[in-house]
């Protein structure tokens, strides 16, 4: 017994103005009801304080403070810490190695999205699909790399990729085809890492879409038959606008995943000249903080990665919706 | 529409709850197939003859996925000089020898390894499940004033990626004197973000509001509700958080790269990657890395195809216990 | 029924508190001022544990627990992070001469001038004294071994062929064109843009000053003469087409020494060790030279080499330098280092003792460490800077483009771009460099 006092029910949202007018709500005071969901979040909120909110404002203080020598800077006291402004920030955005960074990205991004949406959304389709068979031993095998680890699949790969220990090349040249470039040649390098995001990555948004289909009551499906659609129709006409939600999600999350590559071209770097150690954004964050011990760089262009991130969901969740719901509400 | 008017302002929660609503109102018309077991299933239309085409594009997928995970396991069959010599497709008979050798190394230290990482996946998993229900049921059941800020602020953590935090949480952690421990690994990763957002989707799809009101008129306190009424009900949406928190615990790489010095504390993946990249004297331990990597995976495999009845039915499973 | 949740959240709680101090009770390693004195060592060296175990029985009152790190990168990388924090740094490390600069400008090591480190000085060579004390008076470390580097040649592919082993890089070229012609499949060896330690060794024995202490001013100098000749030298070589073009250390590389593709190695003295990691069916089939020389001067780098060092957040110093002391200077430490982790140790007479038979892998050669001795000798005197990272990290970006472009213009583009990128960093971290 926690409260004595009857009151009614002060919230407002989803149900309240229901229940306020069919009964007098339970016994509990209304400081009492709006503790309780505080209560709750309370786990959520310090974890997320501590360890979220409060090393990201440590970055951002970071980012705005260098490190400075004196003389030979030998022995000990020979840095200092100096405040710097937006210094790091105008090094990070003039750094042309930076902004390749985010080009490569960029197009690494718009190579795999569409391929691994594409043939999620394939795959969950024909999942779903009634003729269509194996599909037990399918959906486990496409969804499995998803749980390997990048840092593992990277190197699976990268086996795969190297032509003297590469089994597609062992069979290349039984064909005679001798000028197969390597896979990891500057032109190809961006494709082969982007494979490696497609394998780890399909079976993943295969599975979210399948979900929603499953959803989808059958009915819907045994109406538009009945009307003489096909399957095809059915799966582009009914299905596919259906789970446009889910599409949007996984395409939102599989975006912000792009921006962040990080794993593969680190783990594939050593085996091929083709990539630098600044290949992909966050590669450049690490190498300022581990390879050349500057944290306050890292900071300051962790934090332009942060808030490009931020800005391109917003930008990305504004316009899809305008055009996958504005004439639904 | 009800549901979406306290959150407008919420640009994520609106579009999957507009999702979510009508999904709701889907399950109400349909006659409960979401119990159907994994073969029952997939075989709802036996009497029709299969579909070559499709049924082909489908297993090309499966091979595509399957053809790396066929080179380790055929790799880890090969010793150390037979895995840069021989065709790469060609098994060996060493498979035990690179177990031995496996366990061998350091006494055993790649099952220590496999301990703590089942240790942080595991564990972690569970409790940052936990919270993440505690705290999407709260924001999606109540409304109080600063749901919609506390919201905002919880799904922005989705943005940030790790390596960016972990530095300045070792820094942060070394002040009370935390890193190189158990717990500079575990405390970190039991928020997710990502987790409270989904639990969010599942509590206010699975959890009836109805249901809610009734119980509290019968006098049940807020927290028995939400263990004892609301729990059960997200149960198949709380696998699937677990699920992603698993494997994401499991596959991050940075955090305890940072936080650990003691190599006896080191989960699989930073384990792993230490033999491969062994320093200029010595050469990388492939075959006992590729080894490791095929040992470990397979408890995952094992969890997903014990879990995956969760993973098919989700959501759905919801609306038949209600 | 609130209390089922609580008994329930409690035994959760205090379940997860078993398992974790169950776990962690033989992980603790922090140094307590009880009885022994325990000493944490970050150390990548394989089996090294095994040595310091010699210790531990002999020693019970200081106690050395070996953290095993990823490598040299890695460890160093941490102990930064660690210094930065404030804590968590371990007593001692094993540190690679080229990082002491680094540690020492970020105040991670202690002096250890003022102990019985400092006697010392006569049990190393002069090249090994002068990298830990960077030539001042202070000493950062107590050196542990050394990578003098030699050219290891698949002597059956030399016979079948009829090659001579190269004295001079001439002959290196002469000896590379022959074996590529002889067989286009095979090469004498790879120019690779992943081991930046290899081409400062290379350029050590050109007798490059890629650093120097000017006054109060840090000197750079690897734009120079010696560099750009090595440059210029192996991008002739990769233009041509006879030597290769791939970094080493890849399973590509791993399968073009098992399979004799690649018939020569540029290496240095721990070579065997990764001979017989990655291609062990090879052994008996290899045979070590020293490094071909510029002309007639007999001269030599080092690629690796590392020494022991005890960090700025040790509070048991003299525990460690007498730990450190024992490990890289007493005969029977010296013989189980050599034995036991494969190096080449840096002490003169301890390795003179401990060195008497071949390593396994090169049975077929009795007098492998009479050429080591002879490498290790010609070694000349090299500077490392305080942005060695920046500079090396610089190496991987911009050969990595020459060896892909394969130009010999391309090799010497990198080298200018190395020292720009040096300079650069170095001025803009505020320490004052020589012009």
């Amino acid at each position: 017994m926690t409260a004595t006092v009857a009151t009614p029910r002060s919230g407002a949202g989803r149900g309240a103005g229901r229940s306020a007018t069919r009964r007098p709500a339970g016994r509990r005071s209304a400081t009492r009801r709006h503790l309780t969901p505080w209560m709750m979040l309370a786990p959520g909120i310090v974890l997320f304080t501590v360890f979220m909110a409060a090393p990201i404002l440590y970055t951002v203080v970071l980012s705005f403070q260098k490190e400075m020598v004196k003389g030979l800077g030998l022995g000990s006291g020979a840095k200092t810490r100096t405040f710097a402004g937006f210094e790091n920030y105008v090094a990070t955005l003039t750094d042309p190695e930076f902004l390749a960074s985010v080009g490569r990205v960029l197009l690494y991004g718009v190579i795999l999205v569409p391929t691994m949406l594409g043939l999620a959304l394939l795959f969950s389709l024909l999942l779903d699909a009634r003729r269509t068979g194996a599909k037990g031993f399918s959906r486990v095998s496409i969804f499995l790399p998803y749980a390997v680890p990048a840092v593992i699949s990277s190197l699976l790969w990268g086996f795969l990729y190297l032509p003297a220990v590469s089994p597609f090349y062992w069979i290349f040249e039984q064909l005679g085809w001798d000028d197969v470039p390597s896979l990891l040649s500057p032109g190809l390098v961006i494709f082969a890492i982007a494979n490696i995001g497609l394998w780890g990555g399909v079976g993943f948004n295969m599975i979210v879409m399948y979900t929603s289909l499953k959803a989808v009551p059958t009915e819907i499906y045994e109406a538009a038959r009945i009307d003489g659609a096909s399957e095809r129709q059915i799966a582009l006409r009914i299905k596919v606008p259906i789970i446009m939600p889910a599409l949007i999600m996984t395409a939102l999350f599989s975006m912000i995943a792009t921006l962040q590559v990080f794993a593969e071209p680190t783990t594939l770097r050593p085996l091929t000249n083709s990539l630098s150690t600044t290949w992909s954004p966050l590669m450049y964050v690490y190498r300022d903080a581990f390879t050349r011990d500057d944290i306050y760089s890292a900071a300051a262009t962790s934090v332009i990665i942060a808030v490009a991130t931020f800005a391109i969901s917003f930008f990305f969740l504004r316009v899809v919706q305008r055009r996958a719901f504005g004439q639904e509400d | 529409m009800t549901i979406t008017n306290q959150t407008r302002a919420v640009v994520l929660p609106e579009l999957t709850e507009a999702s979510e609503d009508r999904r709701t109102l889907r399950r109400a018309g349909r006659r409960g197939r979401g119990g159907a077991g994994g073969a029952a299933g997939a075989g709802r239309d036996q009497r029709m003859p299969l579909a070559v085409g499709s049924t082909a594009v489908l297993l090309l997928g499966a091979l595509y996925c399957l053809l790396p995970v066929a080179w380790v396991v055929i790799a880890s069959t090969k010793d150390a000089s037979e895995l840069f010599s021989t065709f790469t497709f060609a098994p060996s008979t060493h498979l035990w020898d690179n177990i031995v050798e496996l366990t061998n190394y350091r006494d055993g230290l790649y099952w220590r390894w496999m301990l703590n990482t089942a240790i942080y996946a595991g564990f972690g998993a569970i409790v940052s499940t936990y919270v993440s229900a505690l705290s999407g049921y709260a924001l999606a059941k109540y409304t109080f004033p600063g749901k919609g800020v506390v919201f905002k602020v919880l799904l922005m953590g989705v943005l940030v990626p790790g390596v960016i935090v972990a530095i300045p949480q070792y820094l942060l952690l070394a002040q009370v004197g935390l890193t190189n421990t158990y717990w500079s690994v575990l405390l970190p990763q039991l928020i997710s973000p990502y987790g409270i957002y989904l639990a969010r989707i599942y509590a206010a799809a699975a959890v009836p509001t109805d249901i809610i009101e009734s119980a509290r008129t019968e006098g049940a306190g807020e927290l028995f509700i939400f263990h004892r009424i609301a729990l059960p009900m997200m149960g198949p949406g709380l696998v699937t958080i677990f699920l992603f928190q698993f494997v994401a615990v499991w596959n991050n790489f940075m955090l305890p790269y940072i936080m650990l010095g003691n190599d006896e504390l080191f989960p699989i993946t930073v384990g792993l990657s230490g033999l491969l990249n062994q320093g200029a004297s010595l050469p990388a331990m492939y075959t006992l890395v590729i080894t490791g990597a095929l040992l470990s995976v397979l408890p995952l495999i094992v969890l997903f195809l014990v879990l995956q009845r969760y993973w098919r039915v989700d959501l759905a499973a919801g609306a038949v216990k209600a | 029924m609130r209390a089922a949740f609580r008994t329930g959240a409690i035994a959760a709680v205090a379940a997860a508190a078993l398992i974790m101090t169950g776990c962690s009770a033989d992980a603790g390693s922090e140094g307590s001022a009880d009885d022994p004195v325990e000493l944490t060592y970050w150390a990548w060296a394989p089996n090294l544990d095994k040595v310091v175990d010699i210790w531990n029985d002999q020693n019970p009152d200081i106690q050395v627990t070996v953290n095993k790190q990823d490598g040299g990168d890695p460890a160093i990388t941490k102990l930064l992070t660690a210094i930065k924090a404030g804590s968590g740094a371990p007593d001692l490390i094993q540190a690679e001469y080229q990082k002491i600069p680094t540690l020492v400008s970020s105040d991670a090591l202690a002096d250890l001038a003022g102990t019985d480190a400092a006697d010392l000085s006569g049990d190393f060579p002069d090249s090994a004294w002068d990298s830990v004390t960077l030539g001042g008076d202070a000493l950062y470390a107590i050196p542990q071994d050394t990578g003098p580097m030699m050219f290891f040649y698949r002597d059956d592919i030399f016979t079948q062929l009829g090659l001579t082993v190269p004295t001079t890089w001439d002959e290196y070229a002469a000896t590379a064109r022959a074996l590529h012609t002889a067989d286009p499949t095979k090469y004498l060896g790879t120019f690779s843009s992943n081991d930046a330690g290899w081409f400062a060794g290379l350029s050590q024995q050109a007798e490059a000053e890629w650093w120097s202490i000017d006054g109060d001013a840090w000197g750079v100098g690897i734009d120079e003469e010696p560099t750009q000749q090595v440059a210029d030298y192996w991008g002739g070589l990769v233009e041509e087409g006879v030597i290769d073009n791939k970094p080493m250390y890849t399973p590509e590389w791993n399968a073009a020494l098992n399979d004799g593709t690649q018939a020569g190695w540029l290496g240095a003295v721990w070579g065997p060790g990764v001979l017989s990691g990655n291609a062990a069916d090879t052994a008996g089939l290899w045979k070590a030279a020293p490094l071909p020389n510029w002309g007639s001067d007999v001269s030599n780098g080092n690629w690796g080499g590392s020494s022991t060092a005890v960090t700025s957040q040790s509070e048991h110093v003299d525990a460690a330098v007498k730990f450190a002391t024992w490990l890289n200077t007493d005969p029977e430490a010296v013989q189980a280092l050599v034995t036991e982790t494969g190096i080449y140790p840096a002490s003169t007479d301890a390795a003179a003792s401990a060195l008497t038979e071949a390593p396994e892998f090169f049975s077929n050669q009795p007098d492998f460490y009479d050429v080591a001795a002879e490498a290790a000798q010609a070694v000349a005197p090299f500077q490392y800077g305080p942005n060695v990272n920046v500079t090396f990290s610089a190496y991987n970006d911009e050969f990595a483009k020459a060896a892909e472009s394969k130009t010999r213009q391309a090799f010497l583009d990198a080298v200018a771009a190395m020292q720009q990128i040096t300079v650069d960093d170095l001025e803009s971290s505020g320490f004052t460099v020589a012009k």
